[in-house]
């Protein structure tokens, strides 16, 4: 009887909210579409189409067809220095930070770590930490003449390292910005990974006499590999979209050694206020990552089937 | 098949070995960081290196307040970032609930759309958006560094996932007792997504707090500036003779690192859950 007449209660209440029962939804994710559309979608068009012009701030832009990347690609050797950077900051990234993440997370993972709260915190503390402070302690720490790491060499013997003026070295100083900065939040994905592995699966291991080895190439591994995937892709489209660490450690000196193709824009459309010849740059950059994000969606689709 | 007993005990030893010395590598930046910030110069680049600083002094902390406008930055900083997230909350907690519990035409078209957003790289918008702010007179306003990053997509994405798992038996309860559609989502919804709500509220306030680029670009003023930029420019305005204001950046660094990690700390737990449901599910 109760619940008849909630019934009819319900039936009578829809009919009369069914306008608003229609528009409610629309109305609740508008304003995503509206910012959206403002902030991202026009400003993206604006940008695809102004990397056609000869546009410098202030002028009136001129229609340049393909120039700007004829140029881009064919006779602009910063660029290309910018290119390779990013490339190494990329693959460094790839195949020594994720690596020492995973490293990590199993390390974190370990019932036989002792203080494994304690560690968890020191270990990704990091993450939360500013870039530009923590490049800025780095520049001090990288210093030639008075810094920790040179005196620490130089105490166990060694000779001093221009870590930021050396033109073979100063990248490998970037990284180390990177490594300490990126590990922690790489290691709380595998650590995710590792803790979604069912205890069932290592226990039938150890029954079937598995030694730890094989238990951990044949069950953590495997069991790791979406995680892994997701964690590749999202290193190098982060790598590619790198700026704060080389612009705060060495303004991408010395002589454009240390340059990102993300600073490269910065500097050609923000300092030199090229917005056309900067706009390249980022359509550039889009197509890079355009291309990434279509690899990783198949990669996943794959996965699951 | 078991292990022996002594290459496991040895396995353990080797294991906290590391785990420690890695530790302290990843702990030693931060820790020079906080020594340096209470020191004079000479004794900053001393070697070896004293944790307890040997003469302390508050020199440092009072430099940036002289010499600088950092309570300014401070300010800038913490309006910015509290602002962007109370907006981003609401934004993403109404789009997510929206796309989780109605069945509208265009729903699916609509919501891959969002999703596809996330694929275009800020960078590409950098240069028209900095015009863009241009021309409508936000360079050096806070509305520059807000109204643009109030409904991020991969935030209403997180919202949905948490929201789909919650019962719609409650909705059809309010709805009864005459609830308006908002009143639902406000009454109902959002105080069951309070995890989801702390894990969003983090990832916006600590984007907004480290972001570095776009302040740099939008925001020129020297009492505009957040304080990443402030800092940074610190560094920059060095002139040939004049002592670098070593003590002071590492005062600055330490003010913009240290509050974070300790509420970091406490909420470790809403900061990773976050984190791997915005990445891994799905």
């Amino acid at each position: 009887m109760a619940s008849q007449n909630a019934r009819a209660l319900t039936a009578k209440n829809t009919r009369g909210r069914l306008r608003q029962d229609r528009f409610a939804p629309y109305f609740f994710i508008s304003p995503f579409f509206i910012l959206f559309t403002i902030f991202f979608l026009l400003p993206s068009l604006f940008a695809i189409g102004i990397s056609f012009y000869k546009w410098k701030a202030l002028g009136v832009p001129e229609f340049f067809g393909t120039r700007n990347f004829e140029r881009l690609l064919t006779g602009d050797p910063i660029f290309w220095q910018a290119v390779k950077n990013t490339i190494f900051y990329a693959v460094a990234s790839l195949f020594i930070v994720a690596p020492l993440a995973l490293l990590e997370a199993l390390a974190l993972n370990s019932k036989r770590l002792k203080f494994r709260t304690f560690w968890r915190a020191v270990y990704f503390a990091p993450i939360v930490t500013s870039t530009a402070a923590i490049a800025i302690v780095f520049r001090m720490l990288y210093n030639r003449e008075f810094g920790f790491l040179n005196e620490l060499i130089m105490a166990l013997g060694g000779m001093p390292v221009d870590w930021l003026g050396n033109r073979g070295v100063v990248r490998f100083s970037v990284m180390g910005v990177v490594l300490w900065r990126w590990t922690g939040l790489l290691a709380i994905y595998f650590l995710a990974g590792l803790q979604s592995i069912p205890d069932e699966l290592y226990e039938a291991a150890a029954i079937d006499g598995a030694t730890q080895r094989q238990r951990f190439f044949h069950i953590t591994l495997p069991s790791l590999r979406p995680v892994m995937l997701f964690v590749a892709v999202i290193v190098s489209i982060g790598s590619i979209q790198i700026f704060d660490d080389p612009q705060i450690l060495t303004q991408g000196g010395p002589a454009n050694a240390s340059l990102s193709v993300v600073q490269y824009l910065y500097t050609r459309g923000i300092s030199d206020l090229l917005y056309g010849y900067a706009s390249a740059v980022g359509v550039f950059l889009f197509v890079v990552i355009f291309t990434l994000s279509m690899v990783q969606l198949r990669l996943f689709r794959g996965g699951e089937r | 098949m078991v292990e022996p007993k002594s290459s496991k005990l040895l396995g353990t030893i080797l294991l906290n070995l590391g785990v420690a010395l890695g530790g302290i590598i990843m702990a030693w930046p931060i820790l020079w960081m906080i020594s340096a910030s209470f020191k004079r110069l000479n004794e900053i680049y001393a070697f070896p290196p004293t944790i307890i600083p040997r003469n302390f002094t508050l020199a440092n902390y009072q430099r940036l307040f002289t010499d600088w406008p950092f309570g300014r930055w401070y300010i800038n900083s913490l309006a910015v970032a509290v602002l962007v997230t109370l907006a981003v909350l609401f934004f993403t907690s109404l789009a997510g609930y929206g796309f989780a519990k109605y069945r509208f035409r265009g729903r699916q078209p609509l919501f891959l759309i969002m999703l596809s957003s996330t694929m275009i790289p800020f960078e590409l918008i950098l240069i028209p958006l900095f015009i863009l702010m241009s021309r409508l007179g936000w360079t050096n306003s806070y509305t520059s560094l807000i109204i643009p990053f109030m409904a991020p997509a991969l935030g209403i994405f997180l919202m949905r996932q948490y929201i789909t798992t919650l019962p719609s038996e409650l909705m059809e309860a309010a709805r009864i007792d005459g609830a308006t559609e908002f009143g639902i989502y406000w009454r109902v919804m959002l105080p069951l997504m309070r995890p989801v709500l702390a894990a969003q509220a983090i990832l916006s306030f600590l984007g907004s707090w480290n972001s570095y680029l776009w302040p740099l670009t939008v925001m020129r003023n020297r009492d505009s500036m957040t304080l990443p930029v402030g800092m940074v420019s610190m560094m920059g305005s060095i002139t040939a003779g004049s002592e670098p204001p070593v003590g002071a950046s590492m005062a600055a660094a330490t003010l913009i690192t240290i509050p974070v990690i300790i509420v970091f700390l406490f909420v470790q737990r809403y900061y990773i859950s976050g984190l791997t449901a915005a990445g891994v599910k799905e």
